[in-house]
């Protein structure tokens, strides 16, 4: 018993503490992301980004420090997610939400957003339709259809004329077979066959199978980032689809820098689009890289999320400079809408009708450095591309 | 229920005077409890709410478990259910709180009496092995009818109208907060009956020795599946309310992980007390609450430790062992 009453102790201390008063001018943002469990790394990537922006930009705005608040939602669970956006909003008092990896954690803090006067910047969750949930919230990440639209032309353009689509069974893959379908066929190609995989599958030889007898000449793959895209790709190398000439084709999340030591050597030369690369060529990006590796401690960790993260910072760096420090959401987001800037990913804007982010989309190929290691390189740039999913809307 | 007294020690002598007033004192504590929830915490009702609309699964949990013996880690299955039936249902207009709560236990009755004519055809380890089956089946399901329940991307654009017309479900979550507490209390009651009814006394006699009940001319499967459906309704009103509450209904409340965690919780607290229930979750979800505030890196170390702990030191719950420093204390007394 008095163990429980330690605890409880211990938890009423915890909270009560929490809600001691912050000094008038420091602003906190709240960012919300997968900090432990399976999905740690693009949390700790959302970290990463954020400590570098602070790192090169100052921790002040026009004289108002900025306080970062983490919290930790490992897996998708959108009760938790408002919860916790509820709780970073009444009781630590912050003025901007960031973050949030996945999709229905985003749709369940937009309904909170207007009652709070808070503007949600999402760093990574990448489903088109957030955006029309709430005024208030700007994206500086990417959707699956931004990223995957451009591969339709692509594909064409380098002699596919048939394609099959192996795209795992859940929102984001479905999404990606919607968007490579419509861009392909509108560039004159021909989707043969559309597999949808089971999302725990690990065997992919009848799979592999199927894009074998289906006679296409390329496959276009969407799985979830991490061992099943390894599975994939092994298989694909394995079943010699890669010698007989079949080309693959898929958005950068297969070939995230994170993942690349692990795929090895057979992931060489697979084709992807993406809006950001490690590599990518630029003085921003030569700073952003070396902050964020130090923020992050290793470089080999260093992955797409803390981009976005890094951008997003910068659009809350502007909203407080737009607000001066006062709680006004829709001044805040109001004075991001068409802002242009150079991110460490190339040019890019804020749409001023969507308030979802404008970039170009690059075609990559992974290639081995000269220090032995595999690496995403850049070799065709889509500039400015919008999201299709919101344009279309 | 005569009949099995005598060779049932746990049976407690029911509607004495004294069951009764420990009866009514809990249910007090339980209010006293929530209300001090409600004034210490005013910025985290969202947690407290969910923490209410868990218990409700928890305690649903504990009917299966606890009072009937079967070992389920499927139990999501029918919280899920009751939530996307309440969600699905405010999307498409029914948007009125407590008519989703019915909703809510309508469905995951339903779905308690498919998992529970599914899973009481086997025993032991295979019952095990279907309730995971059947909690991954709905999962799959869940996600493959997109066009209804917003697949992986999870149902949104719930709009809950405001409870009698005047109370609105706003950000600072008073309102779902002390309506999942009048809720909580009500259903606590009513279990409170169900269990120490002859029906309930028979549960914990199955539980107890099957063949021997069967041996007495009652029927097994026919008293399981009655209790199968009216944890659904209970798991489903949870679902309903953390539907009405969150606006948003996810896949992970159709989960694996989530009916494990329901059941660390309950082994946590203690099996086959209603009381365990509740305290299972208070503590398992605001300990987790409070550590991975202090450090969202790496508090799951800390979860484990507890786990851990508890289960090394009480390996009958938090209330189990309370029970046994309340009776050794009373030996110590000399009474």
């Amino acid at each position: 018993m008095s163990s429980v009453k330690k605890l409880l102790g211990a938890a009423v201390g915890a909270l009560l503490a929490g809600t001691a008063s912050v000094a008038a001018d420091t602003i906190k943002v709240g960012v919300i992301g997968p900090f432990s469990g399976p999905f740690a790394l693009q949390g700790k990537n959302f970290q990463a980004g954020v400590e570098a922006y602070m790192a090169l930009n100052g921790k002040t705005v026009k004289g108002h420090t900025v306080e970062v608040v983490y919290r930790d939602l490992p897996a998708a669970n959108p009760a938790q997610s408002r919860a916790l956006a509820q709780e970073l909003i009444v009781k630590d008092k912050v003025q901007y939400l960031g973050g949030v990896y996945f999709t229905p954690d985003a749709l369940a803090i937009t309904p909170l957003l207007k009652q709070a006067n808070a503007p949600l910047v999402i760093f990574n969750a990448a489903t088109s339709a957030i955006m029309t949930q709430s005024p208030l919230v700007v994206r500086t990440s990417f959707t699956t259809a931004q990223t995957t639209t451009p591969l339709g032309k692509i594909a064409v353009d380098r002699g596919v004329k048939k394609i099959i689509s192996a795209v795992s069974d859940y929102g984001p893959g479905v999404d990606a077979e919607a968007a490579f379908k419509k861009a392909f066929e509108a560039a004159g190609g021909q989707v043969v066959e559309a597999i949808r995989m089971p999302l725990n599958t690990n065997d992919f030889s009848p799979i592999m199978q199927r894009v074998r007898s289906s006679g296409a000449e390329g496959v276009f793959a969407f799985l979830p980032s991490g061992p099943t895209t390894l599975g994939f790709v092994k298989a694909f190398n394995d079943t010699g689809l890669k010698q007989a000439g079949i080309k693959f084709f898929a958005p950068g999340d297969l070939t995230q820098e994170s993942d690349l030591p692990a795929l090895g050597d057979g992931a060489l030369g697979l084709l992807t689009t993406f809006h950001y690369a490690v590599s990518h060529e630029s003085p921003e990006n030569k700073r952003f890289v070396e902050a964020a590796t130090k923020a992050i401690g290793s470089p080999e960790q260093l992955s797409f999320p803390s981009v976005g993260a890094y951008d997003g910072m910068h659009v809350i760096y502007k909203m407080i400079e737009a607000t001066d420090g006062k709680q006004d959401a829709q001044k805040a987001v109001d004075a991001v809408k068409g802002l242009a800037w150079t991110s460490p990913r190339g040019p890019v804007s804020i749409d001023a009708e969507t308030r979802h982010i404008t970039e170009n989309i690059y075609l990559r190929e992974v290639v081995k450095g000269p220090d032995g290691k595999t690496f995403n390189k850049e070799i065709e740039t889509f500039p400015n591309q919008k999201d299709p999913g919101l344009a279309s809307q | 229920m005569q009949v099995i007294a005598p060779s049932e020690k746990l049976v407690a002598p029911s509607h004495t005077g004294a069951q009764i007033g420990r009866d009514v004192a809990g249910v007090l504590l339980i209010i006293a409890a929530g209300l001090a929830g409600y004034w210490l915490f005013p910025d985290n009702l969202a947690l407290l709410t969910r923490v209410i609309a868990v218990a409700l699964m928890v305690l649903s949990l504990d009917l299966i478990v606890g009072y009937c013996g079967i070992a389920t880690l499927g139990h999501a299955a029918l919280f899920g259910a009751g939530a996307y039936a309440a969600g699905i249902a405010c999307v498409n207009g029914v948007t009125e709180p407590l008519t989703l709560i019915v909703i809510g236990a309508v469905g995951g009755a339903a779905a308690g009496l498919v998992m529970g004519t599914i899973m009481l055809r086997a025993h032991g380890l295979p019952q095990l092995v279907l309730s995971i089956a059947i909690v991954q089946l709905f999962h799959e399901a869940a996600n493959k009818a997109s066009a209804y329940t917003g697949g992986s991307d999870g149902l949104s654009g719930l709009m809950p109208s405001p409870l009698f017309g005047v109370f609105e479900f706003d950000l600072w979550g008073q309102t779902a907060y002390l309506f999942g507490l009048i809720l909580l209390v009500f259903v606590f009651i009513v279990l409170k009956f169900v269990v120490s009814s002859p029906f309930g006394m028979l549960c914990r006699g199955i539980k107890e020795d099957q063949v021997r009940i069967r041996a007495m001319g009652a029927f097994v499967f026919p008293v399981l599946l009655k209790m199968f459906v009216i944890s659904g309704a209970v798991a489903g009103m949870g679902g309903a309310l953390a539907a009405i509450s969150t606006q948003v209904v996810g896949l992970d409340s159709v989960s694996f992980e989530l009916s494990a965690n329901a059941l660390v919780m309950l082994v946590l607290g203690g099996l086959g007390t209603l009381y365990g229930a509740l305290v299972g979750t208070v503590i398992f979800m605001g300990f987790e609450h409070v550590v991975s505030s202090i450090n969202p890196f790496h508090w799951m170390t800390m979860v484990g430790a507890l786990l851990i702990a508890v289960v090394l030191a009480a390996p009958k719950g938090l209330s189990g062992l309370t029970d046994r420093l309340f009776a050794s204390g009373r030996a110590k007394g000399g009474r």
